[in-house]
């Protein structure tokens, strides 16, 4: 019971990191109906600035200011999408994130070098028990903060300005230029959002028990990829079930390791991307997307 | 209409291609020869220069890896030609970069191998599996930066030093001892999937059942991060001690997650789990509690070579730290050197004649370790260092116990690759 | 090395005076023949663009043939790298550029080729845990059935391709290549594990494609290894890819494919069958990527699973959008951009200016970074002066009366989610 407990809440706090990640998915492709491959990128780009200026200005600024600066990268991504491209097609802006991560990520790996960044978070390694259970304070900080972040997205998307010019333009960007929003705007906040929320997804992915961000640190993006899938590409409520779906499959296929070595050694790995398919198969737009209708 | 004008065009291709062919420069490869002072050259040895190899990984996944090894073998070179060379000839190093990504490194052996005596690192096991039959037919002594029982026994690839299966029967009886392990106590052991942790697993598991253990495994990949699982899973089983076979940072994911769960057990890694990086870290003080490192390598406060290693790379990359990758690299490299030195003095440069110089090595010392090259089927020594983390040791380590052989390693039958 | 590029510089002479001989000889007979003024049109005075088109072709195929005559094996394997990469972006064209349907699943199909190819043409070996399976079969009927096993297994995934859509199809697919790699690694006695297993060499009635057999075989005086003699094979396996596509497209399936993808619903009603479509399109593009699988392991002589990775597949997607969707002569474009850049890149990175060389103290960028700093940017800039892909830039020039069909290309990897309404 504690075994599955302690793995419960693993699942959890991963599937709250993932949501943050799989959230900029989807924001990403509502807006621009692209999939973002720099996303790893922009990630390893906000730990990063965060990493190398909590010294100097404390931990919550350094957050911010990480947050931001990936928020400006992200929208600079888009901008050079939108104009250096005008007028090119999805598929040519999805192949286009493939060469700025490339770019980005060569960069970083630079600069990232062989060290491991400390966060300076101030959870460090302390620990919560809770009965027999211990939990790093870091992992339910990790699960708060999400929680409170996503809570304030969805507020913002339900009842603000921009939720509302960016869900009247993913539901039909003609009609929605045609009432006077302004897709580039609407767009450019998207991927600046991404970006942030990118950055915050680092910092949790960096703090104990991992040793610090490095520079593979960005791989852990492609994790989130089933988990916005399975929630459906344009939902946010299904990034987040999603998310969780994955982290706790993640979770307990490791946790259960031996139990499952039928499956083959390392099954845990490829768990995520199984129940990925098989929801697909039922549900062809994943659990939340909205249904493909075709009328004539 | 079409097949008329196809006609001619099909016969000027075909006078042009013979034509062209006639004036081909291109000819066949170039046989070993003698040089005019008397010493048989082969590829890559010209009157003046003796050109090596290094195929290695600077921008992917092993990167801070190879460019220790990198460092370390352009410092002994250096070294080596200030006094005076092999033969009168100056060594260089041709490194090729090849990110982990097996087309570019076998993309990039091609360009290089008609140019080169010797290959002095090749990082990657599966760059090494995918090259390895080029490298016998070829000629080619290779030192691969892997240290996998399966890659032993071939004439050319060289493994420097013992080997991750005979490193963890080492360990293993370390860790019986020292946690004072009983018959029928389990232990874990995380590893990757691949050469890497398969080998160090088949040592592990001959070790346990020699010392009465059971071995609860637990395979990762590379890109796993977070092994809060695993941990869960192995306190679970109620493991009295940790192996872990993986990157340096699953090694501190996995201790860091441990000492979180108050679970304090000894973990043990071979040395590519360790990076002295990790000291630095939130992880650090966890890792010099709990944390012990099996190595075919003296720490650097060791033994005058060590020290003299340490002091001379700090001189030349006052940067970068001293980690694992200096002493394998420094390794392989001085073994190349005795083999070309050897090489020289039988008067054959030629890439046979520098492989039988090598095989004929039976007591060579490097950085205080004895190796025997003669019986390529063996590793080179059974011997293994126990280290552990020290924050403030030179590479981060020090030593706990000297070199030791288990007699459960003469036993051990070593995997056929 | 400096041999190399003196031969590569005649090689353009030669290239080049080729052309020029070709249009002499097609030239010169033509007003002695054409009676009509439209043909005296197109003979006198400048080519036609079929002819110039014909004559480019002809230069292409002869520098291609002669090549294994001068450059030496580097650029020989790079070449054949570059084979295998076309075909295979030939076929996910078929399937992503025409059909529209996204896979991120291709470097799966090219590992099932390839171990398929090893396994059936593999003589089973080894004993107890090491033991490995194989069929032993001829290498060219291995080959032939190691595309016919790409293709079967995309067949078997048809009924997850027939239901997906867009971006859901494509992780869909993606999560064959994680699948893949696991079975690869799980299933040693077929795949070797993680260290892959050692290919066959390819032979032909005992004529092997290795630097055997006939040993030390040479033509018009130059050595003819391993590799020249696979060139041959890529070369032919490259027609028939290109042609069979080119075939295929232009014929009743290409506009059917066309129209499944522009409007699914317009096709049905068209009376294109539209599952049946799709999950051929999905059959033969696996079948593409088998022989192309196949191919590479041929050349690498040896097939491991981490080749066969997600980073295998993006590059795949990123040759046939750089190419330009939905064009063959696109997609092999596409394939030489993203399968030589790289290699070209690394080759030469050691020569370009300002660089701190690996083992040397500085901080400035090493080789291997400035070659990849080079390949993202060259992909943004192409992307951002061939929107339409490298295809898009030949097709720019003014065109032939009554060939002026808008060429667009839509790739939906976003599928419209709200029904669109028009009521009256």
């Amino acid at each position: 019971m504690i075994k599955l407990t302690e793995t419960v809440l693993n699942g959890l706090a991963l599937g709250s990191v993932y949501a943050l990640i799989a959230l900029g998915f989807v924001v990403i492709f509502k807006a621009s109906g692209v999939m973002n491959f720099a996303h790893g990128s922009l990630l390893l780009f906000g730990g990063y600035v965060t990493a190398r200026l909590h010294d100097a200005i404390g931990f919550v600024s350094a957050v911010l200011v990480g947050a931001a600066l990936a928020a400006a990268l992200a929208g600079l991504v888009q901008l050079l999408a939108t104009r250096g491209l005008r007028g090119a097609e999805i598929h040519t802006l999805t192949i286009l994130t493939i060469g700025v991560d490339v770019l980005l990520s060569t960069e970083l790996n630079r600069q990232v070098g062989a060290d491991y960044l400390t966060m300076g978070d101030p959870w460090g390694a302390d620990v919560t028990r809770l009965g027999s259970i211990t939990v790093a304070d870091a992992r339910l900080a990790s699960i708060v903060v999400a929680v409170v972040v996503i809570s304030a997205f969805f507020a913002a998307f339900r009842w603000s300005r921009w939720g509302l010019s960016m869900r009247s333009a993913a539901a039909d960007p003609e009609a929605a230029a045609l009432m006077g929003i302004r897709l580039d705007r609407v767009r450019l906040i998207a991927w600046c959002v991404a970006g942030a929320l990118a950055a915050l997804a680092a910092v949790f992915l960096a703090a104990f028990p991992a040793p610090g961000l490095d520079r593979t640190t960005s791989q852990i993006a492609l994790s989130a990829f089933p988990a916005a899938i399975l929630g459906g590409m344009d939902s946010a409520v299904g990034a987040l079930v999603g998310s969780l779906v994955i982290g706790l499959t993640a979770a307990m296929a490791a946790g259960y390791q031996s139990e499952l070595s039928v499956l083959g050694a390392g099954f845990s790995d490829v768990a995520p991307y199984l129940v990925m398919v098989l929801v697909l198969l039922v549900r062809p737009t994943g659990l939340f997307g909205s249904k493909e209708l075709t009328r004539v | 209409m079409r097949s008329t004008r196809l006609a001619p065009a099909a016969a000027v291709i075909a006078a042009l291609a013979l034509s062209a062919t006639a004036c081909s420069t291109k000819s066949g490869t170039d046989a070993s020869s003698a040089g005019s002072d008397g010493v048989k050259t082969g590829p890559g040895v010209t009157e003046k220069t003796i050109t090596l190899g290094a195929l290695t990984d600077l921008t992917g996944p092993y990167a801070s890896l190879g460019k220790s090894i990198v460092n370390a073998q352009q410092l002994y070179v250096d070294q080596l030609n200030a006094s005076g060379g092999i033969c009168g000839r100056t060594v260089k190093i041709t490194v090729k970069d090849h990110g982990y990504d097996v087309q570019k490194a076998v993309s990039a052996f091609t360009e290089t191998e008609p140019n080169v005596a010797a290959v002095s690192q090749m990082v990657g096991s599966p760059v090494v599996s995918s090259l390895s039959q080029e490298l016998e037919s070829k000629h080619l002594l290779t030192f691969p930066m892997a240290w996998a029982s399966t890659l032993l026994g071939g004439e050319y690839v060289q493994v420097v030093g013992s080997t991750y299966d005979i490193d963890m029967i080492n360990g293993v009886d370390h860790v019986v001892r020292t946690a004072k392990l009983k018959a029928g106590d389990k232990i874990g052991h995380v590893y990757f999937e691949g050469e890497y942790g398969k080998n160090a697993l088949a040592g592990a598991t001959y070790a346990a059942k020699k010392a009465k253990l059971k071995v609860v495994g637990q395979k990762i990949k590379p890109t796993d991060q977070d092994l809060t699982a695993q941990v869960t899973a192995l306190k679970q089983a109620g493991v009295k001690a940790i192996l872990i076979s993986a990157g340096p940072r699953q090694t501190a994911a996995l201790v860091g997650t441990a000492a979180a769960a108050g679970f304090a057990v000894p973990v043990l890694t071979s040395s590519p789990g360790f990076a002295p990086q990790l000291l630095a870290t939130p992880v650090g003080p966890a890792l010099e509690k709990m944390l012990q490192v099996v190595s075919p390598a003296p720490a650097f406060t060791d033994n005058p070579a060590m020290q003299k290693l340490a002091k001379d790379y700090k001189a030349k990359y006052p940067k970068d730290l001293l980690d694992p990758g200096v002493v394998s690299g420094w390794n392989a490299i001085s073994v190349l050197g005795e083999d070309l030195k050897a090489a020289c003095k039988a008067k054959d440069l030629t890439r046979e004649g520098i492989a039988a110089a090598h095989r004929k090595q039976s007591r060579l010392t490097v950085l205080g370790v004895p190796l025997d090259f003669s019986d390529r089927t063996k590793p080179a020594t059974y011997r293994s260092f126990i280290h552990k983390p020290a924050k403030t040791a030179p590479g981060g380590l020090t030593n706990v116990e000297p070199a030791h052989e288990v007699p459960a390693a003469r036993t051990y039958a070593l995997p056929k690759g | 090395m400096s041999d190399t590029r003196d031969t590569t510089g005649s090689l353009d002479a030669t290239g080049s005076s080729d052309t020029t001989g070709t249009v002499d000889t097609l030239a010169a007979p033509a007003p002695a023949t054409a009676d009509s003024p439209s043909a005296q049109a197109r003979w006198s005075g400048r080519l036609s663009p079929r002819g110039r088109r014909a004559a480019t072709v002809a230069a292409g195929v002869l520098v291609l043939l002669a090549l294994p005559f001068y450059v030496t094996s580097f650029w020989l394997q790079t070449g054949l790298f570059a084979m295998a990469a076309v075909i295979g972006a030939i076929g996910l064209n078929l399937l992503s550029g025409t059909t529209g349907q996204l896979s991120l699943g291709h470097a799966f199909f090219l590992a099932v080729g390839a171990y398929g190819y090893v396994w059936l043409a593999a003589e089973p070996s080894g004993t107890g845990a090491g033991s490995l399976y194989g069929l032993g079969l001829p290498p060219v009927l291995a080959f032939v059935l190691a595309i016919v096993l790409a293709g079967a297994a995309g067949g078997l995934f048809s009924p997850i391709s027939g239901r997906l859509r867009g971006m859901y199809l494509g992780i869909a697919t993606l999560a064959l290549v994680f699948l893949g790699h696991h079975m690869m690694l799980n299933a040693p006695q077929v795949t070797g594990g993680f260290n892959g297993r050692s290919v066959p060499p390819l032979d032909i009635l005992g004529f092997s494609f290795t630097d055997t057999s006939p040993d030390g075989l040479a033509v018009l005086g130059v050595p003819f290894g391993g590799l020249e003699r696979l060139w041959y094979v890529g070369l032919a396996l490259v027609t028939v890819a290109w042609l069979a596509a080119r075939n295929i497209l232009r014929g009743r399936p290409g506009r059917a494919l066309g129209a499944v993808r522009d409007s699914e619903v317009a096709a049905a009603v068209m009376g294109v069958h539209l599952t049946r479509y799709r999950a051929c399109a999905f059959i033969v593009s696996s079948m593409y990527a088998g022989a192309a699988g196949a191919l590479l392991a041929l050349v690498f002589k040896r097939v491991v699973p981490d080749h066969f990775g997600l980073l295998l597949s993006i590059d795949y997607l990123a040759m046939i959008v750089i190419g330009g969707l939905g064009s063959v002569g696109g997609a092999a474009c596409g394939a030489v951009f993203v399968a030589l850049i790289p290699h070209l890149l690394t080759k030469y990175a050691d020569d370009l200016p300002l660089l701190t060389a690996p083992g040397t103290t500085g901080s400035g960028v090493s080789p291997g970074d400035a070659a990849r700093y080079l390949y993202g940017t060259a992909i943004v800039l192409v992307l951002i002066f061939a929107p339409g892909g490298l295809a898009g830039l030949a097709h720019r020039r003014p065109r032939r009366k009554g060939d002026d069909s808008p060429r667009t290309r839509r790739f939906p990897l976003r599928t419209r989610t709200a029904p669109k309404e028009h009521t009256p």
